[in-house]
């Protein structure tokens, strides 16, 4: 029955609704306005539970499909000879899978968590909710867009609204920092664009034979299963080379060093988001800049969006050329987890700690990828949805000690415990977590991604291994720091959390402790996600 | 013959030329696009005379652009004396109204 | 009957992660309902525990196994179960008895605190994740609870958290344990990338290295074992991660002895005898594992000599005794080990215990500070006596024959260890004798007030000295009951054992024997070594200056890379950053210095630009 509802432009649009509504309230009802806002991200979430629960891994997406066809651009017929039609298809297609369903729900999750922790915004309710739900319709789409166009599309509508949330609702410098990540994302999102467009321009060439009116239809479209189908299938025209062609001229070819050549403008454009290495510096910025509710989704879950790319347009289109790569990957992955590692045990703000941490840990998703078999990318999907909700947890416990204390540096904070346990001791959990503690999320996705890539790579991950450690270093000097020891004069009086507070808080410990006690709850959807991949790359290797 | 006129012309035009773009008084700036005008004024008289079809063209022209370079100047004085009117100043670098 | 008590083992973890649970949604503000749910759980775990034992030693059910699939998708299955097997069996009794009895203990011990219902959950936390430990029928599983048990310890140390030294102590105990938790975590990795099937459960991980039939490399088996030792060294505070067990003293009394006594540090021991097969596989793993154990008993036991802190003694003692137990295993003899496990935990329970009893009356640990508490304080100097005779190897009480045990193999298999272990032994009892005599002997010094514990806390102690006193006899010399039914009788005492026993007894004696001489008698003057080299003595406090070397190894580089990535992250990463934007930027200034509204200049521009295209035309010509 859900497959005959149009559910995933209900998920993706469903806060178009809230936005709505916030249209018509005046803008100093803040209640009214938190309220409008909460309610509207529980809508996708409710909706994207009812689809978790009716998704069937066997069966795949396939039933929850949409394609609608959005924009036919006509091209000059007589180019081509004789021909039905010529043209060039934009396409409104979703699609969910076992690769986007996790995600689907974490974004979901965490957007409502970052929601009830906006309570601590205090000025300019009206447009900060309806940049807020702007930013969660482009979330949502990403992770269903199937068409590269679609996706960019969503892609780019999370740039502007997550651009006004750091530039007007931030801390200090918070212009720069918007600046800064407009700046770079953007850079990213034109070389993605530049890899679609060639994309589309060779494997997203499609020629449907008519048999009824005896003529041929020529288009190019975004569509994600033309494009892969073409990739892979070895007689499509994109594999055929020259010679193969009999000396004809194709200009569809694709060989073996564009490929390279794709792959590495993908591989930037979302390692970039991602952030890979030389690339993070701006989500420093973002980190300490924007507020701690933007932070949640930004480390929650936009940048599992630099990840989801690179596995859907990277891996699964090109497997071969990420198989060639993937000691450089890993090696890419490793250099994150040490460096972030490294650089968090030295830095003296909460917060640019947590940002290296997020390096640290998008290191492991790496790992995972660069693994290339069901155990790994299993561990690098999970590892992402760990991520999402532990950073969340522990930006939405910034705000709230930033609220109480006013800094967020370490030297000014210590001995909560004793002043707010309950904080403290969901602080502290957090921090397990995310130094791997088995019974919580972090430690499935960082055992699997390790055990997945230590089947072909066993150097790299020995090294890796010791970002384990380093994790316990900079996770207990920060998070000691803060709620052991003794407690400043002045923090004497700061309260514990109220309902508000409590209720995301608790919710999203929940979760981590759901995955890491029964991880099946991610691993049955995620169920033959890969399936087609890994046929590919044990083709390739018997080839 | 005809290059010594030429150079002179040449000389002549880039005194000129010189005296345009650096002076700041706008009187000589007037002064140093009537020296360009007569360089090339020069040039069309020599023409005129030592050119490969040699005719009286040129030195119509020459007339016809003295008349021309004296209305200018004319015109141009007249503007001049307006702005020093309004601005006090003859110095062109405090001209810059296409900036505001 | 149908069910035997082993299958219905799962129970006995439930029963204090149930009382963690409700302590953690009502344990707020209460005082009493911790002390009652901590007993009553760890007690009905011990009582099943012993029907388990009991249904074990009785030859029936001997072995039960159940697992589920816990983590399943294409291309990997993990189980998660738990076993029973005597081994497993045994030390069920021991974590759930020592269990038991500290939280009776605590109930006097922690009176007063106002976190008791924290400590209880904690302590509950940590009940069940040991005993989800000893329960785990595969690696993975045992792994889970390995780090379970290690956050709950340092909890634990870090529960009085204002104190900065039990901060420190917490941190440095957690990421101690965690480079040897990086060791194991990689060890299985490569069991599970070598073992046929992936099978990560001890009954294969049995069957295929058990008769060597070269399923897997040697060398590989070998990084195997090694890497699950590094687990071990970790956790059992062996050499050269040994440094967080004595700062971990930082923490409650009661804990010191539950965790850091009988069962956590322990864990090590046991992992080792868990996987026993895949060292016996590896001649070269066996002889790290010996040498390693046998140079932390000496090691650790020369440090002891010179501590002042009554707990960090006996922290260093512990060190020293996991030594020996290493040192068992890596002789191939793991009944001893076992054996030894199982004394150490009642003797060494009963000394921090006692330890607890005495600075509850006396408010310091320092035993300089105290002096002459036999008189006031009966039941603990009575016991703490026991325990003391227990640890230095004293006939007829329970540590004598399990280090008996042990030295006798060493006789047998490696004689360079027996030296080892006799030298241990004498330092052992020489300061136990200094500990024990300095408390409890001489004159009082420092508080006066001090008097004995209550009763919750001294029946503990005489429960515990009468099993530091009696246990010893499962197994002697003459009679191989606990090797037999540990292993199955695959391992046979050696025999011969008459001239070690009288070694060991007479070393214990003698070293009793100089520290009354020194200590009590006066015979030999204290500073008899401090005055004539101060150095070693100074070796000694400094406790061989590992602190600072490893501050000097490890940790300052580490910051030192740490300050250096991050000026590099500043002012190189980001600054190439900056350096493109800023040349954008450049440009864009320098654009408008040229747009000055001045005709003059745009003149200039238009002439240069001519210039420009009149060199470029003429010049193509001449190219």
């Amino acid at each position: 029955m859900l497959a005959d509802l149009p559910i995933l432009s209900l998920i993706t649009f469903s806060p178009l609704l809230g936005i709505l509504v916030l249209l018509f309230l005046p803008k100093h009802r803040s209640r009214w306005l938190k309220a409008t806002a909460i309610i509207a991200t529980i809508l996708p979430l409710l909706l994207s539970l009812w689809l978790y629960a009716d998704y069937d891994s066997t069966k795949g997406g396939k039933a929850y499909e949409e394609t609608a066809t959005w924009l036919d651009v006509s091209l000059n017929k007589e180019a081509v000879g004789e021909v039905g039609s010529y043209q060039f298809e934009l396409q409104y297609h979703m699609g969910v899978d076992g690769l986007s369903m996790p995600l689907l729900l974490l974004t979901a999750v965490v957007g409502v968590m970052a929601a009830l922790a906006s309570v601590h915004v205090k000025k300019r309710w009206k447009s900060f909710y309806i940049w807020f739900l702007l930013l969660e319709i482009g979330m949502l789409g990403v992770f269903l867009a199937r068409d590269v166009f679609l996706f960019f599309v969503f892609f780019e509508m999370t740039l502007i609204p997550m651009f006004f949330l750091i530039g007007i609702w931030g801390y200090m410098n918070r212009e720069r920092a918007a600046n800064k990540f407009l700046l770079y994302n953007g850079i990213g999102s034109a070389i993605m664009l530049i890899a679609f467009v060639i994309l589309v321009a060779t494997a997203g060439f499609r020629a449907e034979q008519v048999p009824e009116k005896q003529q041929t239809n020529l288009s190019y479209c975004g569509s994600y299963e033309v494009i892969t189908t073409n990739l892979t299938k070895a007689d499509s025209y994109v594999n055929m080379s020259t010679e193969q062609t009999q000396g004809q001229e194709n200009p569809f070819y694709l060989s073996e060093r564009m490929r390279w050549v794709i792959f590495l403008l993908l591989l930037i454009a979302f390692g970039i988001k991602l952030p890979i290495f030389p690339f993070h510096t701006w989500m420093l910025r973002v980190h300490t800049e924007a507020p701690p509710s933007v932070v949640m989704i930004h480390s929650g879950v936009l940048l599992k969006m630099g990840a989801y790319g690179l596995l859907r347009f990277g891996v699964f289109m090109f497997p071969a050329v990420a198989e060639d790569w993937k000691v450089a990957i890993a090696i890419l992955g490793v250099v994150n987890i040490l460096y972030g590692a490294v650089l968090a045990v030295v830095q003296k703000e909460f917060k640019l700690v947590l940002a290296y941490s997020s390096i640290s840990h998008m290191g492991i998703v790496l790992l995972g990828i660069a693994s290339l078999n069901e155990i790994g990318l299993h561990g690098a999907i999970i590892q992402l949805i760990s991520h999402g909700l532990i950073s969340a947890l522990l930006f939405l416990i910034v705000g709230s000690i930033y609220e109480r204390t006013g800094s967020t540096e370490l030297k000014d904070l210590g001995g909560l415990a004793r002043s707010m346990p309950f904080i403290s001791g969901i602080l502290l959990t957090a921090g397990m977590a995310s130094l791997g503690l088995p019974g919580l999320s972090g430690f499935i996705g960082e055992f699997l991604s390790l055990l997945g890539l230590f089947d072909s790579q066993q150097a790299v991950t020995c090294v890796a291994v010791l970002g384990v450690i380093l994790t316990a270093v900079y996770v207990l000097r920060s998070i000691l720091g803060i709620t052991f020891g003794a407690m400043p004069e002045k923090l004497a009086a700061v309260r514990d959390a109220r309902l508000i507070e409590a209720v995301p808080m608790i919710t999203l410990l929940a979760f981590i402790v759901l995955i890491g006690v029964y991880p099946a709850v991610l691993t049955e959807p995620m169920k033959h996600g890969f399936d087609t991949l890994l046929q590919q790359l044990s083709e390739k290797a018997g080839r | 013959m005809l290059s010594s006129y030429l150079t002179m012309a040449a000389i002549l035009f880039c005194i000129g030329l010189y005296g345009a773009l650096v002076k700041r008084n706008a009187v000589i700036i007037l002064l140093s696009i009537e020296l360009m005008l007569n360089a090339v004024n020069l040039n069309l008289v020599a023409f005129s005379k030592y050119g490969v079809v040699p005719s009286l063209t040129g030195q119509m022209f020459t007339l016809f652009s003295i008349a021309v370079a004296a209305a200018e100047a004319a015109v141009g004085i007249a503007v001049l004396i307006a702005l020093f009117r309004a601005r006090g100043t003859v110095n062109v670098d405090e001209y810059d109204e296409m900036r505001r | 009957m149908d069910t035997s008590f082993s299958q219905v083992a799962w129970l006995i973890p439930l029963f204090p992660f149930v009382a963690f649970l409700l302590l953690l949604a009502f344990g707020r503000g209460q005082r009493t309902l911790g002390v009652l749910l901590g007993s009553i759980s760890s007690f009905a775990g011990l009582v099943l525990s012993i029907l388990v034992l009991i249904e074990h030693m009785s030859d029936g059910t001997k072995y039960y196994q159940y697992s589920f699939k816990w983590l399943d998708f294409d291309g990997l299955t993990m189980n998660a179960g738990y076993e029973v097997t005597n081994l497993t069996a045994l030390m069920l009794v021991v974590v759930t008895l020592v269990s038991f009895l500290v939280n009776v203990y605590s109930a006097g011990y922690m009176k007063g605190d106002e976190r008791i219902s924290v400590f209880y959950s904690y302590v509950a936390l940590f009940s069940f994740s040991m005993l989800g430990l000893v329960l785990a029928d595969n690696m993975l599983t045992l792994y889970i609870f390995w780090e379970l048990v290690g956050v709950c310890s340092f909890l634990l140390v870090g529960f009085w958290f204002s104190k900065p030294e039990a901060k420190a102590a917490a941190k440095k105990a957690f990421i101690v344990t965690r480079i040897g938790d990086a060791g194991l975590l990689l060890g299985i990795l490569l069991l599970y990338w070598y073992m046929p099937d992936h099978a990560l459960d001890f009954v294969h991980i049995g069957n295929v290295f058990d008769g060597q039939t070269g399923i897997i490399a040697a060398s590989v088996t070998t990084w195997i074992a090694i890497l699950i030792f590094v687990g071990a060294v970790g956790k059992s505070g062996q050499f050269p991660l040994h440094v967080w067990l004595p700062d971990a003293m930082e923490g409650p009394t009661p804990i010191s002895a539950l965790i850091h006594a009988a069962t956590m540090v322990a864990a090590g021991v046991y992992l080792v005898a868990r996987t026993f097969d895949i060292f016996q596989a590896s001649q070269t793993a066996m002889d790290v594992v010996a040498y390693i154990g046998g140079f932390t008993a000496i090691f650790a036991a020369t440090i002891g000599v010179a501590q002042n802190d009554i707990k960090r003694i006996l922290a260093y003692s512990t060190v020293s005794q996991l030594g020996y137990m290493m040192m068992a295993l890596g002789l191939g003899s793991m009944t001893g080990g076992i054996f030894h496990l199982f004394t150490h935990a009642f003797f060494k329970a009963l000394l921090f215990l006692g330890a607890g009893s005495v600075i509850h009356a006396v408010h310091t640990q320092n035993i300089q500070e105290m002096g002459g508490l036999s008189a006031k304080m009966k039941i603990t100097t009575w016991t703490f006596g026991i325990g003391t005779l227990a640890l230095s190897g004293i006939p007829p009480f329970s540590g004598f024959w399990s280090k008996d045990m042990i030295l006798n193999t060493a006789l047998h298999e490696k004689p360079v260890l027996f030296a080892v272990g006799v030298a241990a032994a004498f330092f052992t009892a020489f300061y136990m004798s200094r500990l024990f005599f300095l408390v409890f002997m001489g004159k009082p010094k420092g508080e006066q007030h001090a008097h004995e514990s209550p009763a919750s806390m001294t029946i503990p102690l005489i429960i515990l000295a009468v099993l530091a006193a009696a246990s010893g006899f499962i197994q002697t010399p003459w009679n191989n009951t606990l090797g037999t039914w540990l292993t199955d009788g695959a391992e046979k005492e050696h025999g011969g054992a008459g001239i070690v026993m009288v070694i060991s007894a007479a070393v214990g004696l003698l070293g009793l024997y100089l520290g009354w001489l020194v200590f009590v008698k006066g015979t030999i003057a204290r500073d008899a070594i401090s005055s004539r080299a101060p150095w070693l003595v100074r070796l000694l406090e400094r406790k061989y200056y590992m602190d600072e070397i490893y501050e000097a190894l490890l940790v300052r580089p580490l910051r030192g890379l740490g300050y250096l990535l991050n000026a590099i992250d500043e002012y190189i990463v980001d600054g190439l950053v900056q350096l493109v934007s800023g040349t954008a930027v450049w440009f864009g200034r320098g654009g408008t210095r040229v747009q000055n509204g001045q005709i003059q200049t745009y003149g200039v521009v238009t002439v240069l630009g001519l210039i420009v295209l009149l060199v470029a035309l003429v010049g193509r010509r001449f190219w």
